[in-house]
């Protein structure tokens, strides 16, 4: 299969990565989905993103009609809060979405407001994306201008829709829907517990809304295709195309806009070219980098929350890191390790001690010092990579306790002889092995310093 | 009183009227100052706090919980290059030696001259173009020592 035979909806032009701006959307028949929009009930429009199957793009897969639904109409004013956060490592497909159809996601958005009958909708992006976030807002300039946001947008009385773009500053855990609020509130970036959930008690203690930027951008496409259309890709209950990112040691990682019934084995070796330099596979992180670890014979599954899921994973945000037989897993366990306790935001004690005790035990056992009761002591923390199970999975206030503890759990399971040898030998065996620059340039890593010391 | 944002009031109103409520402004305020003065000093945090009617603590406690808010100066050029697993596994180490070796450029250092500073970061959100990295507000992806040395020659 050749990525060119497929076809792609979200990023048609994904190479050329260009702007589109008003005019050229417009030339496209841009905006007429949120023209058409406007002569529909919301129950029609609800109506048709529930049958259409559509689930959330973030990372927890959450029927997006269900959700819509669930939105206390009876509080008002509501708000919509588009999560452009993408954070969770190894994720890298709103960026483009974002820098190259800006209006597109604007259109999402309106038309989305119009179904949840809501006048006020945040993007919350990432600190990091200065430039997606320059794009937007000169995209949303251009929209006031011509009249598709702000008072009577297409000159319909009394329909008002204002987007504003808030950048953060830098934290994983402000991904986290109830995180975001809190940021966007402007506090530190402290998850709540639910219930209350954001539907009945959100943004400014207001009902609302938080989707993905990829979820909000497939609407309109929803809207003007029909739900059937959307459902040509289907997988089980997974249905739509779907952007993958792909990263690590494949020939060509990037972002692929994808068919859920595509295998991850197609998707590393036919569509990303195999592993580069013709290494072996050593393991793919399917989901992002909170999932469980697959090996290379359980990776002929289809890309399907319920196809990745069988195969002892999470679609997650469909994000996928390929090692090759280069990468220690110890070592990349202790590199993520390292991420979890960085962005705990340290509210809850089994979250903010069990990722420090995580990361220390993991860069313990990497550096040599590590015995066979720290193994014990770390699979007793992180439990077996299910939910509930282990120290801190189901007793915290949000689920990056949960995320910590699942790639530990799973990386001992599947990894637990090369775990024991690191204890047996005393060091790293992987050490003085690693040519990882991307050119295939090789450098010692004795030479150089290990960014945990 | 303020200094840093005394011309900006026309700007921080607009900022009020995006949000129903004014503290929604308190990112957007840390992020014009830091556009400023390129970091973010206790002056800045007072003034901020001044403008929004909290205390200077209130605000320290938001700028010490995110990590793009630099509480010290920086370099001409921050740097803040990724070193997360994506990355990591497709050559930040090396990169990292590389800018030492050949310009003197260290993790968490502002370098003499004062035109460059390194930090490296948590994922930022560019792992398809392994390893990459922001130099101020730009994003550099698939770096190689030929590449990086554009981009230092590059810089003011
Ligand atoms: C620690 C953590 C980080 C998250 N980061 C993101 C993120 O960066 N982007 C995102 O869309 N969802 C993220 N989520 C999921 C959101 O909480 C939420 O489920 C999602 O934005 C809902 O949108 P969707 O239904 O359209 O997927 C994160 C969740 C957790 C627990
Ligand atoms: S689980 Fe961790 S990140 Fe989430 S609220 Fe608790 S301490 Fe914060
Ligand atoms: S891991 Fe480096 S950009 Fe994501």
């Amino acid at each position: 299969m050749s990525i060119t035979e497929l076809e792609r909806v979200l990023l048609p032009n994904i190479e050329k990565n260009e702007t589109e701006w008003l005019s050229a959307y417009k030339a496209q028949g841009g905006y007429e989905v949120a023209r058409k929009a406007l002569g529909m009930t919301c129950e029609e429009m609800i109506q048709i993103v529930k049958d259409s199957g559509l689930r959330g793009r973030g990372g927890a897969g959450f029927p997006t009609g269900m959700k819509w639904s669930f939105l206390n109409k009876k509080d008002s004013p509501r708000y919509l809060c588009i999560n452009a956060d993408e954070s969770e490592p190894g994720t890298c497909k709103d960026r483009p979405l974002m820098e190259q159809r800006p209006h597109t996601l604007l259109e999402g958005i309106i038309c989305s407001c119009l179904a949840l009958e809501v006048q006020s909708a945040y993007i919350y992006i990432r600190g990091e994306y200065y430039k997606a976030a320059k794009i937007l807002n000169k995209a949303i300039e251009e929209a006031y201008e011509a009249g598709f946001l702000g008072e009577n947008i297409f000159g319909v009385q009394g329909k008002k829709v204002d987007i504003v773009v808030h950048r953060g500053g830098g934290a994983y855990v402000c991904g986290e829907e109830t995180a975001l609020l809190t940021s966007l509130e402007g506090y530190r970036g402290y998850p709540k517990l639910k219930p209350p959930f954001p539907a009945v008690a959100g943004l400014y203690g207001k009902p609302t809304i938080i989707n993905n930027v990829e979820t909000i951008i497939n609407i309109p496409f929803i809207l003007k295709n029909g739900a059937e259309w959307f459902k040509k890709w289907v997988h089980e209950k997974t249905t739509g195309l779907r952007l993958y990112s792909v990263s690590g040691h494949v020939k060509r990682p990037g972002v692929y806009e994808l068919p859920p019934t595509v295998t991850l084995k197609q998707l590393i070796f036919d569509i990303c070219g195999g592993i580069r330099n013709d290494h072996e596979l050593k393991w793919v992180i399917p989901g992002g980098s909170s999932v469980p670890w697959l090996l290379p014979h359980q990776i002929d599954v289809p890309l399907s929350h319920e196809g990745v899921a069988a195969a002892g994973s999470m679609l997650g945000s469909s994000a996928v890191m390929v090692m090759d037989h280069t990468v220690c897993p110890v070592w990349a366990l202790a590199n993520l390790s390292h991420f979890y306790q960085h962005e705990s935001c340290g509210q809850c004690t089994p979250c903010r001690e069990g990722t420090a005790w995580m990361f220390k035990i993991v860069q313990r056992i990497e550096d040599g010092h590590g015995t066979m009761a720290d193994l014990d002591a770390l699979y007793s923390i992180a439990g077996e990579g299910k939910p509930g199970s282990g120290m801190i999975s189901g007793k915290s206030i949000c689920a990056l306790g949960d995320a910590a503890a699942w790639p530990v759990g799973s990386a001992i399971a599947q990894f637990r002889n090369e775990f024991e040898e690191h204890v047996r030998l005393g060091y790293c065996p992987y050490k003085n092995k690693r040519y990882w620059m991307a050119n295939g340039r090789f450098v010692n890593e004795q030479f150089h310093p290990h960014k945990h010391h | 009183m303020l200094n840093i944002l005394k011309d900006e009031t026309e700007r921080i109103e607009r900022l009020f009227e995006k949000y129903p409520s004014r503290r929604s402004a308190m990112l957007p305020l840390l992020w014009m100052v830091q556009e400023k003065t390129g970091w973010v000093s206790q002056e800045a945090m007072e003034e901020v706090a001044e403008i929004l009617a909290v205390t200077p603590a209130e605000v320290y406690e938001v700028v010490s919980f995110y990590t793009m808010f630099q509480q010290r100066p920086t370099g001409k050029t921050h740097i803040a290059l990724c070193d997360t697993l994506a990355c990591a596994i497709c050559g930040t180490h090396e990169i990292a030696a590389y800018l030492e070796e050949k310009y003197g450029i260290e993790v968490k250092k502002v370098t003499k001259d004062g035109r460059f500073s390194l930090e490296l970061v948590e994922c930022i959100g560019a792992c398809s173009m392994a390893p990459a990295l922001l130099a101020n507000e730009d994003l550099h992806g698939n770096l190689t020592p030929e590449s990086l040395d554009q981009l230092i020659a590059s810089c003011p």
